[in-house]
């Protein structure tokens, strides 16, 4: 076991940590089967980051992915309101019986995400069927739905759609005036925005609300010049400042106001700034001193200091976030799109 | 009914008369399956007999028991969920009953989207009585976790969707006492204050409100939550930002006693930039601090010396406070 945390990027121990998590999870993961393709995602996005995609079969695991896409069995269920994507694990896809598969945004999301990793060839794709039924699933306020069979709406869905329709290189599937007219909505008093309107300024929901709406077209790169944008879409300078205010005296990024640091925020975080153009604003040091601190002997990452076990979600993060800041065993990172950017 | 594994020993279901007549249904993996769990076998058990319920779409009460054995082990996942309302609503079951079962596994699982979800659906159907109860286990909550997002979230969809206002202004004024750092309390105070039907809005409930912050500032004002609050109150109103004397009155207070305190340069630094005259004393106060500057001739601007003061005192944010400096011209 090391001493004091090393200041250097253990390379290959997260690459063995990230295979290991593809080839099995440990059970304590059961409690989150129900997201296994979104798991999947952490584990081959995270390879792609540390340049190890050589080390799993390819095919094999589009095969796998494309396995879990959802298809209609009568030609009016598309009609009905039902949505087509792909469903995030075993437990919601049903072959036999009058029930469908559940399919949801998310893990539909997290499906193209891994097919665009590891360089799936879309072009004999058919996206019509996720797209038209997607329709489905925005409400009249604009936000999303993940599911067709009821849920809560917020944020989070509304992001993927606008990531699924970026992949896909098609926004049939979403009214993005109306959506972006709902993450107006989102934004709260202080500058950050809240999964839902009223809610209170979170890390998460400020990337959702600002990569959708990058991925959108409705925000530009260049924050000098856009400092002067017209008040119908977002306050930008509040928005800066939340930001920036994020990043606490030991270098990490919380969440949320007087909240402790946490590996993940560097990434939701860092990337609204880096969105806007303004990434060299964070202080870039303190952030990657903290981040070692969250590094963990066993490859992966924590999510506090000087924790031991690593879980497969804030490892990606970890990477991701190391990856902003050039970290140079790290491949490049697509920011707005929260995935290994073909290297 | 049994409970977890770890107060008495799980009896399969397969090994359970009660459900000899029927076949489990095994999760198909597929050839070549990427992350796959090392599930127990309790889990893959209970799994195995409610893919066999579902797939019959089996609405007895059997199945709403299955679905209970299910959901203790698997709460997150949405499909068993959407069932069990399936098997309620067949049954007629017992909506108080089924509250009471929710709720328990809320206080294990309090950040579980699917349990809120469920808790909302009871919710509809209960009604206006049963918000004040509800509101009651959001408390009960948040006494644990006085920060728990979905807490929050839920807790505002039932004020907006069956009432219960007339107490919250006081439970975020409690909570604040217990911890005025407590951010997720400030955001609920703003809901509060605008949506409320009971209030009148923000423009009836500005003037006391910024009483109300002002007084938190002064009482710790190395906390952020209340600067934003401050700074949100007066969003709808920016003219008053810098004709109301009770800004420059409280920054001179702070500055005083506490001339590092960065959130209050910070809100000078904008209150200037958004057009405050500053009085005598503010400008004293500002070259009087930042003339131990050697940086920067004694005539610059107010905004720039306290920018440049800023990037001392608040080293993290060295680069921003640099790049309003920057931009103090545009």
């Amino acid at each position: 076991m090391e001493g004091p945390e090393p200041s250097e990027f253990a390379k290959e121990r997260h690459a063995a940590f990230a295979e290991m998590m593809l080839h099995e999870l440990p059970r304590d993961y059961a409690s989150q089967e129900i997201n296994r393709v979104t798991l999947a995602y952490f584990a081959v996005s995270s390879l792609s980051l540390l340049r190890s995609l050589h080390r799993v079969d390819k095919d094999q695991i589009a095969t796998w992915v494309l396995s879990f896409q959802a298809k209609p069995k009568e030609t009016h269920d598309v009609d009905d309101g039902k949505f087509f994507g792909f469903c995030g694990s075993r437990s919601c896809q049903f072959s036999e019986g009058p029930g469908q598969s559940v399919s949801n945004l998310a893990s539909t999301y997290s499906a193209l995400a891994i097919l665009k990793v590891i360089g799936y060839d879309f072009q004999n794709f058919d996206s019509s069927i996720i797209l038209e039924s997607m329709r489905s699933l925005q409400m009249p306020d604009g936000s999303f739905m993940p599911i067709d069979s009821g849920a809560e709406t917020d944020l989070r869905f509304v992001y993927c759609a606008a990531a699924i329709s970026s992949i896909l290189n098609d926004w049939s599937g979403m009214d993005r005036e109306k959506a972006k007219d709902y993450i107006i909505k989102c934004q709260s008093y202080d500058g950050g925005f809240g999964l839902i309107p009223g809610s209170e300024s979170h890390g998460g929901a400020t990337y959702c609300a600002v990569a959708a709406l990058f991925l959108m077209g409705f925000i530009q790169n260049d924050c000098n010049s856009s400092l002067s944008l017209p008040t119908s879409t977002i306050d930008i300078p509040s928005l800066v400042e939340w930001c920036i205010q994020r990043q606490g005296a030991d270098g990490g990024f919380q969440g949320r106001a007087n909240k402790d640091s946490d590996t993940c925020y560097a990434f939701w975080v860092g990337s609204v700034l880096k969105m806007l153009g303004l990434y060299h604003l964070v202080n870039k040091s303190a952030l990657r001193t903290f981040l070692f601190t969250c590094q963990s002997p066993y490859g992966g990452f924590t999510k506090f200091p000087y924790e031991v076990l690593p879980d497969l979600y804030h490892s990606y993060y970890g990477f991701a976030a190391l990856s902003l800041l050039e970290e140079k065993e790290l491949g490049n990172l697509s920011v707005e799109l929260g995935l290994a950017a073909l290297n | 009914m049994p409970s977890s594994s770890s107060e008495q020993a799980y009896v399969p279901l397969r090994q359970r008369a009660e459900w000899a007549d029927v076949r489990p249904v095994p999760q198909d993996e597929g050839p070549h399956p990427v992350v796959p769990i090392a599930y127990t076998e309790e889990f893959r058990d209970v799994m195995d007999y409610f893919r066999a319920v579902y797939v019959a779409r089996e609405l007895s009460p059997r199945a709403l028991r299955l679905t209970t054995e299910a959901l203790l082990r698997n709460p997150g996942n949405y499909t068993i969920w959407h069932f069990r309302r399936l098997v309620i609503d067949a049954l007629d079951s017992d909506l108080v009953e089924e509250t009471l079962f929710v709720d328990n596994l809320a206080k294990a699982n309090s950040k579980n989207y699917q349990i809120w979800h469920h808790k909302r659906w009871l919710a509809e159907k209960l009604g206006p009585e049963a918000a004040n109860d509800d509101h009651d286990f959001t408390r009960f909550i948040l006494c644990h976790d006085a920060k728990n997002y979905h807490a929050w979230s839920h807790r505002q969809w039932v004020l907006q969707k069956l009432g219960g206002w007339d107490k919250e202004l006081d439970f975020c004024h409690q909570l604040l006492e217990e911890d005025i750092f407590n951010n997720s309390a400030w955001n609920q105070r703003f809901f509060v204050i605008t949506r409320s039907p009971l209030l009148g809005g923000l423009s009836a409930m500005w003037d006391s409100e910024v009483d109300y912050t002002i007084k938190a500032i002064l009482q710790n004002p190395n906390n952020e939550s209340p600067w934003r609050y401050l700074q949100g109150l007066y969003k709808g109103n920016p003219d008053s930002l810098i004709t109301d004397e009770r800004i420059p009155q409280l920054l001179l207070n702070i500055l005083k006693e506490n001339s590092y305190c960065v959130f209050a340069w910070n809100f000078l630094l904008d209150v200037l930039c958004k057009g405050l005259r500053p009085n005598n004393e503010i400008i004293e106060a500002v070259k009087g601090f930042t003339e131990l500057d050697d940086a920067g001739s004694s005539d610059e601007d107010l905004p720039t010396r306290i920018c440049s003061a800023l990037e001392r005192m608040d080293p993290i944010r060295v680069n921003y406070w640099a790049w309003r400096k920057s931009n103090l011209t545009l």
